[in-house]
Formats: structure tokens, sequence, C-alpha cells
């Protein structure tokens, strides 16, 4: 007993770079997953504000088109599988374990493993940058036959196709990882129907992996047979098809935005009810919920693809429109846990309230384009851009936020300062709908998405002025937060184990936990384990 | 001051379009309203007034839960439906249209080859392959007539957008796509490429000049002789 209070106290861990280096443990690769995908956020968010100054006013010649078109593209490969869906897989490989009570993930070798394919692969990606024709410049949609080999001739396309390709194969590692030590590594007393929700919107992801990144990886290895080994599978001349690559891409790319959205509905599932004092509304809803969503979106794929007219529009905008139901379910239920209940507005629960206010209008933008009548207007226009920004920039970088605010205490022991999250918050609410609002009707007016210039017609100029401004607004308030880690992590107060009043089994451990995890596991009778631990005055019931 | 926000429909089939436009951004606009509500209101009527505050730990509803999936449902069902009743008259192809026109779209430029001719096109100019800037190629429409268009790419993926008509359609190549306009405004509308197509895809515009049949016959007569 001395000794597991003594570890307790001091856990004993080397923490020069060598051990970070060759960590096996959930939680230090947990953090470097989130520091990286930080880091390529902090890039991506550059190439942004380089893409916003470019387009500030008509006719400007900031960058060539050439410079333009790898900004997007390196913007969008690195935000999409550089940051937003990395930073989920590492908050889940730091949360995941402590959620359901396990000492580790199942396979830790394998976990660090994925974290070196991630963290290369990305660099593998950028690296095209310093070869002579530059990085890639297709989009992150890299479509055939614009990323063949007679078009786009640099290397940079090659690297490009191996960089994502090394990042997919990690994803699916990790998905491997996530599955296996909910379903067999869970603690005593924690049933499925007991485990939180973000660890079952982790389940819903992690079958979507499963699913979706083997057809990536598909499209991605005929490209590149395609580029230099001679293939022809995307080649017209010699009866190939080009639909084929977009069919196997969004095949992946649409279940891929639900593994950009799905762990953070379970952010905002986690952070509502704390902050809110009220138990999960609905949890039976919340997961069948996940479950549907995952499945729906395996069905989907093709609403991509209704101005190619090469598929049944039908079909694919009747199961776009289906997702929204079970979506609508969650807004429900989120709000219901918030009815009657007692609501602070500490940092965390501002960026979730921002979350359901900003991805509300991705929702409603995102049910308009799936009616193909719709999306012959929007599709490939700034209204495409501006929805999508609402779900992956007002909804899924909002829960980032939230996340990194609300289990910052349990990393690191240290509380980030409430006055200047704030701040952070409304700089950047403010400046996220000052500049993707306008988008909606930047494309009504007619500007097509990836072009580095617009004509000064109708309103495009002082709409994109203002959208320029809001991507400086955002800047501040990204700045803001990077002043107070710095400020929070000099200061160093600590807190302690359940600073927020929380439910889950992690907040029953120190802040930061040690290395295995538990010294003692409470009893587990619902899925709000530390809540009956409270209640019952901190001794076990 | 008049704020346009969705521009004036030119073709038949954009009047549709518009019209589904105009009931799905309402509805949506209605529903986010709601919502929008309903979490401002719940902020601000149970906001914590005391530290020690224990609300009621309630947690399920049934009755409550199977309507706001049921009632979703029905409604996205009744979307579906205005949606595709317009989709499908606008992909609906007319048996005989009055010309048709052959659009082969290229980087960076378009020519329109009308069935009996005349062949007309060509770019805006495009900085890369150093031709100079140029007034943007012309497509001319009849007004009232349906011209139904082959549309087709002969290097990259491009797509054919004018805003004013609310559709676009993929220029694919080795696919050939048709559709049917039939322009029911006089007028010039821009259109541009929408799929990106490299490095001067910006500038891969074009113009839809639609005027009286019997000028339509008059132009057609004379770009045939050119």
């Amino acid at each position: 007993m001395s000794a597991l209070a003594e570890s307790r106290v001091s856990p004993a861990a080397r923490s020069d770079l060598l051990s970070w280096i060759t960590t096996t443990d959930h939680k230090r690769i947990g953090i470097l997953y989130l520091s990286t995908s930080l880091v390529y956020f902090a890039v991506a968010g550059a190439l942004a504000l380089a893409i916003r100054t470019q387009l500030a006013r008509p006719g400007n010649t900031l960058v060539t088109p050439h410079t333009y078109a790898q900004l997007f593209t390196l913007h969008g490969t690195a935000m999409i599988f550089l940051f937003v869906a990395p930073f989920a897989l590492g908050l889940a490989n730091f949360l995941i374990p402590l959620q359901i009570g396990a000492p580790d993930m199942a396979f830790p070798r394998l976990n660090a493993t994925s974290y070196w394919l991630f963290l290369f692969g990305g660099l593998v990606v950028f690296s095209g940058a310093a070869t002579n024709e530059g990085a890639a410049a297709a989009g992150w949609t890299s479509y055939v036959p614009l990323s063949a080999i007679k078009v786009s001739t640099g290397l940079g396309q090659d690297l490009w196709i191996v960089g994502v390709f090394l990042v997919s194969v990690a994803t699916i590692l990790t998905a491997v990882n996530f599955v296996t030590t909910i379903f067999i590594y869970r603690a005593p007393g924690m049933t499925m129907w007991r485990i939180p929700i973000f660890t079952w919107e982790m389940v819903a992801t992690s079958l979507l992996i499963f699913m979706a990144f083997p057809s990536l990886a598909a499209d991605l290895l005929l490209l590149f047979v395609d580029r230099r080994l001679g293939g022809h599978a995307f080649d017209p001349a010699a009866g190939g098809n080009v639909v084929l690559w977009q069919h196997l891409f969004w095949f992946f790319g649409h279940p891929e935005v639900y593994v950009m959205i799905l762990p953070y509905f379970g952010v905002i599932s986690e952070i509502v009810p704390v902050f809110s004092r009220k138990p999960i509304f609905g949890y039976t809803g919340l997961v069948l919920a996940a479950f549907a969503i995952a499945g729906l979106s395996m069905g989907v794929w093709a609403h991509h693809m209704f101005t190619t007219g090469a598929v049944n529009n039908p079909f694919f905008s009747f199961l776009s429109f289906l997702i929204a139901v079970p979506t609508g379910v969650k807004f429900f239920n989120w709000i219901a846990t918030m009815w009657r209940g007692s609501i602070s507005f500490e940092t965390p629960m501002l960026f979730a309230i921002g979350f359901l206010l900003n991805f509300l209008l991705g929702g409603v933008t995102g049910v308009m384009i799936a009616s193909p009548a719709v999306d012959y207007m929007a599709h490939d226009s700034y209204f495409v851009v501006a929805h999508f920004h609402y779900v992956l920039g007002g909804g899924s970088l909002f829960a980032i936020f939230a996340a990194l605010f609300f289990w910052w205490p349990k990393m690191f022991g240290v509380k980030l300062d409430e006055t200047l999250g704030k701040w952070c918050f409304w700089l950047l609410f403010v400046g996220f709908n000052v500049t993707f609002l306008p988008m909606h009707l930047m494309g009504l007016e007619g500007m097509p998405r990836r072009v580095f210039t617009y004509p000064d017609t109708g309103r495009l100029a002082e709409l994109n002025a203002i959208a320029t401004f809001g991507s400086y607004v955002m800047l501040a308030g990204v700045a803001l937060f990077v002043w107070n880690v710095v400020l929070s992590t000099a200061r160093g107060e600590p807190v302690g184990d359940d600073p927020w009043g929380a439910n889950s089994l992690e907040w029953a451990t120190s802040s930061p936990p040690p290395e295995h995890n538990f010294d003692r596991i409470p009893p587990i009778r619902s899925e709000r384990p530390v809540y009956d631990l409270r209640r019952s005055g901190g001794r076990a019931p | 001051m008049r704020v346009q926000t969705l521009p004036a429909a030119a073709t038949k089939q954009a009047s549709i379009l518009a019209g589904d436009w105009l009931l799905f951004a309402v509805s949506g606009l209605l529903v986010a309203l709601l919502v929008w509500g309903l979490i401002g209101f719940a902020l601000a009527r149970w906001r914590r007034t005391r530290a020690s505050d224990e609300p009621p730990q309630f947690r399920n509803n049934y009755p409550l839960e199977i309507a706001w999936t049921a009632v979703p449902l029905i409604f996205v069902c009744v979307l579906f439906f205005f949606g595709y009743r317009a989709e499908a008259s606008v992909d609906a192809l007319g048996a005989r249209p009055d010309v048709v026109v052959h659009v082969d779209a290229y980087r960076w430029g378009w020519q329109f080859r009308y069935e009996g001719g005349p062949v007309v096109g060509g770019s805006a100019g495009s900085p890369v392959l150093g031709s100079a800037a140029a007034p943007p190629p012309q497509l001319v429409l009849p007004l009232g007539e349906t011209t139904r268009i082959e549309l087709t790419s002969s290097d990259v993926t491009h797509s054919f957008w004018v805003p004013d008509f609310y559709f676009k359609r993929d220029a694919i190549p080795g696919q050939v796509s048709s559709f049917d306009l039939q322009p029911d405004r006089l007028g010039i509308f821009p259109g541009r490429c929408a799929q990106f197509c490299g490095l001067d895809h910006a500038l891969m515009t074009f113009t839809v000049r639609v005027v009286a049949p019997a000028r339509f016959a008059v132009w057609r007569r004379e770009a045939g002789a050119r």
C-alpha cells in the first residue's frame, strides 16, 4: 500500500528525449499525437492565412497561381489528414484506457508504430515543397487526370501519395488498437453500456476507418502505379476510367468526414453534462445515432459526384438526407442534457456551445446540398467551402479547443487560464463567423473554389475583404491560446484529480495519471463512476 | 438598399432549381432558428445561480426521443421529394432539341461546336500558356428554344457552370454528358470552370449570350461564313 501511495505522488517516469522517442505508454503517445497534430494545424493555418491574404482583393498578385495551388493543396491535406483526424486519434489514445479503466492499449508497440508512421507521413507530404517542381498542387482530392503523370509531372505529387498512404496505414493500425482495447480491456464493472459516450464514438469511428481507409490506400496505390509503373487504371485513352478515382476516393472521403466529426460528438457529449451537472440525456439514443450515422455514411459517397452525371443521384441524395435524422437526435439529446440543468460557462463549455451553434449551420447547409437540385448550383463553389468549414472548423475545431481546455489539467496537472481562455473563445467564435459566413454569399455570386483570383463583380470584393479580416481575428485567438499555454505552464498551479466535478473514470486518478493509470479503480456501477464516488463522499459506496 | 442573395434565374430549368433553393434555404433557416432558440433558451433559463445547485438527474424520455426521431424523418422525406421532383425535371432530356452544341472543355478554354455549324470558342487568355488576355469565348443560345449540350473534355476534368442557370455539369474526359437548356431571359451571362483543372483554372471563363431566335439564325449564318 505504501509503495502504491508513493507512486501516486511521484510517477517516477523518465522524461528525457529518448524516453519519449521509445515510449509505448498510451498517454505519451497520445500527447505526441496531439502536439504533432497541433504543429501541423499551425502550418495549415499559416497556409490558410496566405490564401486569405491573396484573396483579400480581386486581382491580387501576392502569390503565383502555382504557389496558390500548392497552398490550398497542402492546407486541405494537412487540416484533414494531419490535424482534425489525428487529433481525435491522439485524444482517444490518451483517454480510452483511462475511461475504461485499463493500464494501456492492447498493442502498445503497434500504437507507437502508428504515431511514427503518422509523423513521417506528414513530413513526406511536406517534403515535396523542397523538390524542383514544388509540392503537390492537385488539391487534397487529387482528381485524375489532373494528378496523372502527364499533367502533374513533379515529384511532389508522388511524395503526396506516399505520405498520405503512410498516414492511412497509421490510421488503420490505430483503429485496430482502439477496438481491441475497448472490447477486451475494460475494468471489472465497466460493461459496454457504461463506457463513456466518447469511447462509444471511437468504436463507431474505428469501424468506419476499417471500411473507408483501405479504399483510400487502394486508390493511392493505383495512382502511383499509373504514374510510375505504367498502369492505366485512370487513363481513358487506354480504357481506364477517371470517375473510378472519384468513387474510390469518396468511398473513403465521406466516411472520413465522420471520422473527423464522431469523436468530437463524443467530446461534446462528455463536456455538456459536466457543466450542466446532469447525466447525459439519452445515452442509448446517442450510441444508436452514432452507429446510424456511421452506417449511413458508407452509402452516401457519390453525393460528392452529383454533377458528374455518372451516378444515381436520387439514391445517394436520399441516404444523405437520412443522416440528418440521427444527427438531429444528437442535437436534441445535448439540448435535453442542458434542460433544467445548472449550467456554468467555463471555457470548455463555451467552446462546446460554439460547436453547437456553428455545427448546426454546417448541418443545415449539408441538408441543402444533399439535394442535387441545390447542389447543381452549390457544388465546387464557395457555398460548399463555407459548408464544410462550418462542419470541420466551426464544428470539429471548436470541439478540439473544448477538449484541450477540458482535459489539459488531466494531461499536464495544471489548468489553463480561464480569463485568457474566454478571450480565446470569443476571438475564435467571432473570427470564424466573420471569415466563413460571407463565403455562402460568395458561392451564390458565382465564385468557384480553388481560384487564385476573382473578377471585381457584384459584392465579391467586399465579401472577400471581410473574410480575410475574419481570418486575422482567428489568428489572434490562436496566438492567445499559445500564450495561455506558456503562461499556465510557467505558473504551474497544480490541480486536483477532478477540477471540473466530472463524471468519467479518468477523473478518478491523479493529474497527470501515473504510468500504470490507476492505483485503485473505484467501483463502476453506472456510466458516471466518479459522480457516484463524489455522491458517496469519496468512499466506495 | 436591396440585398440580392440569389441570382435571377435565366432558364426554364433554373426557375425550377431556384424554387428549390428558396424552399431549402427557408426551411433550413427555420430549423436552425428553432434549434438555436432552444439552445439559447436553455442557456439563459438554467444558468447556474448557486454554487451548490443540484438539478434533477433525469436521463430519458422515450416518447420525446421517438418524436424527435420521427418528425425529422418525415421532414427530410418531404424535402427529398421536392428535391427529387425538381432534379428529375431538370435532368430530363427533351425528345427533339432545337439546337445541339458539342462543348469541349480544355486547359484553359472552351470550344462550342454547333451541329450544322458553326464552331466557335477559344480562351480568355492564359498567362501560363503565354496567351494574352482576350474576351472570353461566347456560347450563343436562342431564347425560348431548347438547346442540347453534349459536354466532354479533351484533357482533365472541368465543370461547365453558369450561376444564372443554377446549374453546372462536369466535363469528364472519356465521357459525354447531355443536358438541356431553355433560356427564358435575354442577356449575357458569365460562365466559368468550376472544377480545379490546373494553374489557370481561375481564368477559364466564358459567357452565354441569349438572343431572339431570328437573331440567332442570323448569327449562325454569319459565324459559319467567317
